[in-house]
């Protein structure tokens, strides 16, 4: 692939990509959170048939209009959300898009041996008639790749495959890439994971906010340098950060962990020991598959009992089984999309603002209208919330406003403890200057604040204090003074610093 | 489009409860127009066509809780049935007096309704089948409690013959009229029905739940709003309404049908919907509802002073409706 | 290992419906014997649904002319106004080697054949009410709706003296009964100086016959009487009427006459006459023991209609040729 650049609506988010894959050659594409990878991918994959630059398969050039085309050319891509279909069998699904037919009719037995075969050559033995579901995800997975495979496929892109794998299921994975390799197959390999990249990588290519930053081979590239690729070398000061003055200690959590499937099945975080002191910002950072946000929902009773460990707040143990019960200990959550589960967006800004205070804003039940608008108005005065009226529809607003009032919404409940779960996502700059302004009023008057955010730069600058996540579980802890973007980003990828670095926790 | 939004009358007419009194008005001037050799001009007519659809009306009430929530309904017409046999069985065979039969019989609407608003909210299985599997109960239960036959003034001794009991009192209060015979009593119930949904939708807490439920359940929930609670309220209200409805057929047929109300919730969710009230959830309101219930009573009773055959009847209903819910279409913005 | 244990409970499953099932017919069988004194016989009934009060008023008279006959034991089956399934009960019957068969089919087309079949097998086959196409049935038993319509239309012409505004609230106008009421009537009323001011499909429901009513009643000042096609609907006009003050100054009209509907209705004053539409019921046992004896009987018999007004409710009625 070279000279890719695409736009979506006027943005750029790929300019001038080059992207070289090998017979029998696994490559990492790497980068943060938003650097284009994803794009890149689809637009191989013929999701996007709209691109600039070109596209060579073996010397020709080609250009996917469709994933069937992709699919016709030898490109498989396994997303992260798995493109398969539950309730079919193995056998159909494998056929998915060109069933053996003859006249019209499928032939059942034809296509059952098909993906009999098929499996077998990544020594997998399965009833084909069964259906996919009832697999274990990490079955699910090799059954795409046979599905790949099976479709003749000479480029296979992988995107985070092993985000929901166990160990002993990613290890079958590597194996599995290492024959791929044998049959001449190349291999475009998304990871977050250092460890990952240390054991897979060929050639390494790192993209940055939509550039090409560069390839390597793997040898040329060791973490730290890596890191310093996808990070870039400038972090601008945005904004002056406040003085620290922590108060007593707002939470602590004692081995938790967070079971969002049941407790029967596997924690998404685990055994998570932290503190929170009033007064203070501790960002919680982390890639994709980290568990930052299950740990805010699993605290905040969104995953009702569904966890373990111990909680406490202003030195009590309290268990919160539900968002009414955080809610009335004084804890508020403000959720990653807010247009999926922060805001009510058919409803007025007024009602959206008040509604996790309702109770307290209706005696007997029976609501005081002139009461909600005067507390409507003051939460969304105090963010500077700019719109016609009150009475507007919320999903009229621009980005920015919407978080506002979600923000309005959790300041009228008076919290002391808030969970921001990516605060300024989709926000222009101006808007983010002023929560950030918010935030530092907020911890002067007292409350806690636990932050996670995917922009570095913004988690450097705001927290007292980072705590890094890898795979569910702490990786490390950071002083302001000690974090920098190379030692959060390699913790969060769950790559060990070196301890002649003092003065910070290591977690093994 | 700018001079249209500085015109206050099409800016008026261009809310949602704007465009559901356009509606019903059009329907009006229909009436003027075929008013079936004046008849629609007197004042006897209006009077019939408000008592015929507040049965209709009643269900209608409790169906746009439901829908505002996110939901439906489907069991209210055999909820009615039920409620309509069991308040024939206390009043007229157990002799039991008005002030216990009503009750009685509210409690029986209310607990179905909870039933399936258990069902929906806690186990939650999808509206539709938790109410439609109702709907089948209810009916069974009815015919059961009933006998399959209908609870009426004429009881059966035991050697085979047939002994007349009175109508008990409440059922002829129910079914009269006042204010010199201009006003069915059964149009008050409907009003009283219709300010009782609107004081829980516009004032109370419950009703803004209700409303943010339906427009963003999870929402909701993450806001601390009782969202299994407020779900299985608005199931409970339903029942009652139906139960409501129930009484007021029996008293006005004298007797209990356990055939009675088959088709009404269609009837009710139409008459919602025409009103404005989006099957989506979390948009609408009481007073659409009432709009809807007269456009569409009104409608009824001009085909039928018209004597309007049955095949044109439905045809017309149903072109009618498609129309208004075509006008009812907000601008995707 | 899953597929393995579903088979086995499949196995299982078939197993035990096949015992209850012979078991069943086994014990069908089983009674007869049991009673080495007469005769007995078994007769199956099949109706179509029992939703409908006239059915289940149907059924109860066929059980109470058996009770009369000891020897007489009658299986009923609801066919819960599914063809199939109707069809199902026929052959079922005939399985179980009947004595005779009594059927209110739902349709005619699809029941003709099973019940030819059925007398083939050499079981004879009384049809009620609806009937099926040709003749390949023992004896079929009906009311006849154009002369109860026509009965009505020259009661209503005797009691209005040949002249008036008359109301007609008619029955499902796509059913059969609906449209022989209708044409009954209007055939006895031709000629003389009745008019039908006002008609609307009320498709038997009091509730739609109520509004038909008002409807009516606000448009017309001067009416004579109502004509229902059915009781249910007379009483909703009769209740309109009355609520408008206006109940005294017309008659009411209606058929069926079940006991507890539109004889009571009459006996109240509600009703000024109803005609009865016979079930058949008791016919059927009488016609079926004389096939079961071995006597001829004819293939049709209509039955007769019976007028019910003031004078004639306390004795049952008056029977009309």
């Amino acid at each position: 692939m070279s000279a890719i650049s695409k736009q979506f609506d006027g943005n750029q988010v790929l300019q001038d990509v080059q992207l070289e894959v090998h017979e029998g050659h696994v490559h990492i594409l790497a980068g943060e959170n938003g650097a284009g990878k994803s794009t890149l991918i689809k637009i191989l994959a013929g999701i996007y048939s709209d691109y600039e630059g070109r596209i060579e398969i073996s010397g020709k050039e080609v250009r996917p209009q469709s994933p069937l085309e992709a699919s016709a050319l030898g490109i498989a891509v396994i997303h992260q959300e798995l493109s398969l279909v539950g309730p079919m069998s193995v056998a159909d699904n494998m056929f998915l898009g060109h069933p053996l037919a003859r006249g019209g009719f499928v032939q059942k037995t034809k296509q059952e041996a098909g993906a009999a075969k098929s499996l077998g050559l990544l020594g997998l033995d399965l009833d084909v008639r069964q259906p996919i579901e009832q697999f274990p995800i990490g079955v699910r997975q090799m059954i795409e790749i046979a599905k790949a495979l099976h479709q003749n496929a000479r480029i296979i892109v992988m995107d985070e495959p092993t985000s929901a794998l166990n160990a002993p299921e990613a290890e079958k994975l590597f194996a599995l890439i290492q024959s791929l390799k044998q049959r001449g197959c190349g291999i475009i390999y998304i990871s977050h994971k250092m460890e990952e990249i240390e054991r897979l990588a060929d050639r390494i290519t790192v993209l940055r906010d939509g550039q090409w930053i560069g390839t390597a081979p793997a040898a040329e590239l060791p973490p730290p340098k890596l890191i310093q690729w996808m990070i870039g070398r400038e972090i601008s000061e945005q904004f002056p950060r406040h003085s620290q003055h922590p108060g007593s200690e707002r939470l602590r959590l004692e081995n938790f962990s967070v079971f969002p499937e049941g407790i029967s099945r596997r924690p998404v975080v685990r055994d998570i020991s932290l503190s929170v002191h009033a007064g203070e910002i501790v960002g919680i950072g982390g890639l994709q598959g980290s568990g930052a946000s299950e740990l805010f929902l699993g605290l905040f009773g969104g995953y009702g009992a569904s966890v373990r460990g111990n909680l406490h707040l202003d030195g009590n143990e309290v268990h919160l089984n539900s968002p009414k019960q955080a809610i009335t200990n004084g804890v508020a959550l403000l959720t990653n999309d807010r247009k999926a589960t922060g805001l009510v967006l058919s409803q007025s800004i007024t009602a959206n603002a008040t509604l996790a205070d309702l109770f307290r804003l209706s005696p007997w039940g029976w609501r005081r209208p002139v009461r909600e608008q005067a507390a409507a108005q003051t939460t969304t005065g105090l963010l500077h919330l700019r719109a016609a009226s009150l009475g507007m529809e919320v999903g009229a607003l621009s980005g920015g406003n919407q978080q506002k009032v979600a923000l309005a919404k959790w300041l009228q409940t008076r919290p002391k403890l808030l969970l921001l779960d990516e605060p300024t996502r989709g926000i222009d700059i101006g808007a983010k200057r002023e929560i950030y302004q918010q935030m530092n009023e907020w911890i002067a008057q007292g409350i806690a604040i636990l932050l996670i955010t995917s922009e570095m730069p913004e988690l450097l600058m705001l927290s007292d204090r980072i705590i890094v996540l890898h795979r569910g579980v702490v990786s490390a802890e950071f002083s302001r003074e000690q974090a920098t973007p190379e030692v959060v980003l390699a913790a969060a990828m769950g790559n060990k610093p070196s301890l002649a670095d003092g003065n910070h926790k290591v977690y093994e | 489009m700018s001079d249209k939004s500085k015109n206050p009358l099409l800016r008026a007419f261009a809310s949602p409860a704007g465009r559901a009194f356009l509606a019903l008005l059009l329907v009006l001037l229909l009436g003027v127009i075929f008013n079936g050799d004046s008849a629609f001009f007197k004042i006897g007519t209006h009077r019939d066509a408000l008592r015929q659809a507040s049965v209709y009306g009643i269900l209608a009430c409790g169906m746009t809780l439901v829908i505002i929530s996110g939901g439906i309904d489907l069991a209210v017409g055999s909820l009615l049935a039920l409620t309509a046999v069991c308040c024939a069985k206390m009043a007229i065979h157990w002799n039991w007096s008005g002030w216990l039969t009503v009750p009685a019989c509210l409690l029986v609407g209310a607990l179905c309704g909870s039933v399936s608003g258990f069902i929906t909210a806690r186990l939650r299985i999808q509206p539709f089948i938790a109410t439609l599997s109702m709907m089948v109960l209810a009916r069974g239960l009815a015919k059961y409690v009933s006998g399959g036959m209908k609870v009426s003034t004429a009881i059966m001794n035991p050697d085979g013959t047939y002994r007349y009991v009175d109508v008990p009192h409440f059922f002829r209060l129910v079914d009269s009229r006042i204010l010199g015979g201009n006003l069915s009593v059964v149009t008050l119930i409907f009003a009283a029905c219709v300010a009782l949904a609107w004081l829980l939708m516009a004032k109370h807490r419950w009703g803004s739940y209700l409303y943010a439920i339906g427009g963003n359940e999870e929402a909701s929930r993450l806001s601390g709003v009782p969202v299994v609670a407020a779900k299985m309220m608005a199931y409970v209200f339903s029942g009652i309404f139906a139960a409501v409805a129930g009484i007021c057929q029996a008293a006005q047929e004298q007797q209990g049908d356990p055939e009675a109300g088959a088709g009404y919730e269609l009837m009710a969710i139409a008459m919602v919907v025409i009103g404005g009230t989006s099957l989506m959830g979390g948009r609408g309101g009481i007073g659409l509802t009432l709009l809807g219930v007269l456009t569409i009573g009104y409608l009824d009773k001009i085909l039928s002073i018209n004597a309007v055959p049955e095949a044109g009847r439905l045809m017309l209903t149903g072109i009618i409706i498609v129309v208004a819910v075509l006008t009812q279409r907000r601008k995707r913005t | 290992m899953i597929p393995k244990i579903s088979r086995v409970l499949t196995l299982i499953l078939i197993a035990t419906a096949a015992i209850i099932l012979t078991g069943c017919n086994k014990s069908n069988e089983a009674a007869p014997a049991s009673a080495p004194q007469q005769k007995q016989f078994v007769i199956g009934m099949s109706q179509c649904n029992l939703g409908e009060p006239w059915r289940v008023h149907m059924n109860a008279d066929i059980a109470a002319a058996a009770a009369k006959h000891p020897e007489l034991n009658v299986i009923f089956k609801d066919a819960q106004n599914d063809t199939l399934q109707q069809r199902a009960q026929v052959e079922e019957f005939v399985s179980s080697k009947v004595d005779l068969i009594i059927i209110s089919p739902k349709e005619a087309q699809p029941l003709t054949e099973p019940v030819a079949d059925a007398v083939q097998a050499g079981i004879p086959v009384i049809v009620l009410d609806r009937r099926l196409l040709g003749t390949n049935y023992t004896c079929f038993i009906g009311a006849d709706n154009k002369k109860i319509g026509y009965a009505a239309g020259k009661w209503i012409v005797n009691a209005l003296g040949g002249h008036g505004n008359v109301v007609e609230l008619m029955g499902l106008q796509t059913s059969t009964p609906g449209q022989d009421r209708h044409s009954g009537f209007m055939a006895a009323i031709a000629g003389t100086d009745i008019k039908v001011i006002f008609s609307a499909d009320m498709q038997w429901l009091e509730p739609n016959a109520r509004q038909e009513m008002e409807s009516a009643l606000s448009r017309f000042d001067s009416i004579d009487l109502v004509y229902a096609h059915n009781d249910d609907g007379a009483h909703g006009a009769y209740l309109a009427a009355k609520a408008a003050g206006r109940d005294k100054q017309m008659k009411f009209v209606g058929i069926d006459a079940l006991p507890q509907e539109g004889v009571a209705y009459v006996q109240q004053g509600i009703l000024d006459a109803t005609f009865q539409y016979p079930t058949g019921g008791a016919q059927a046992i009488d016609t079926a023991l004389k096939i079961l004896h071995g006597e001829a009987v004819p293939q049709e018999i209509t039955l007769n209609t019976r007028l019910f007004t003031k004078d004639t409710v306390t004795q049952g009625g008056q029977e009309l040729p």
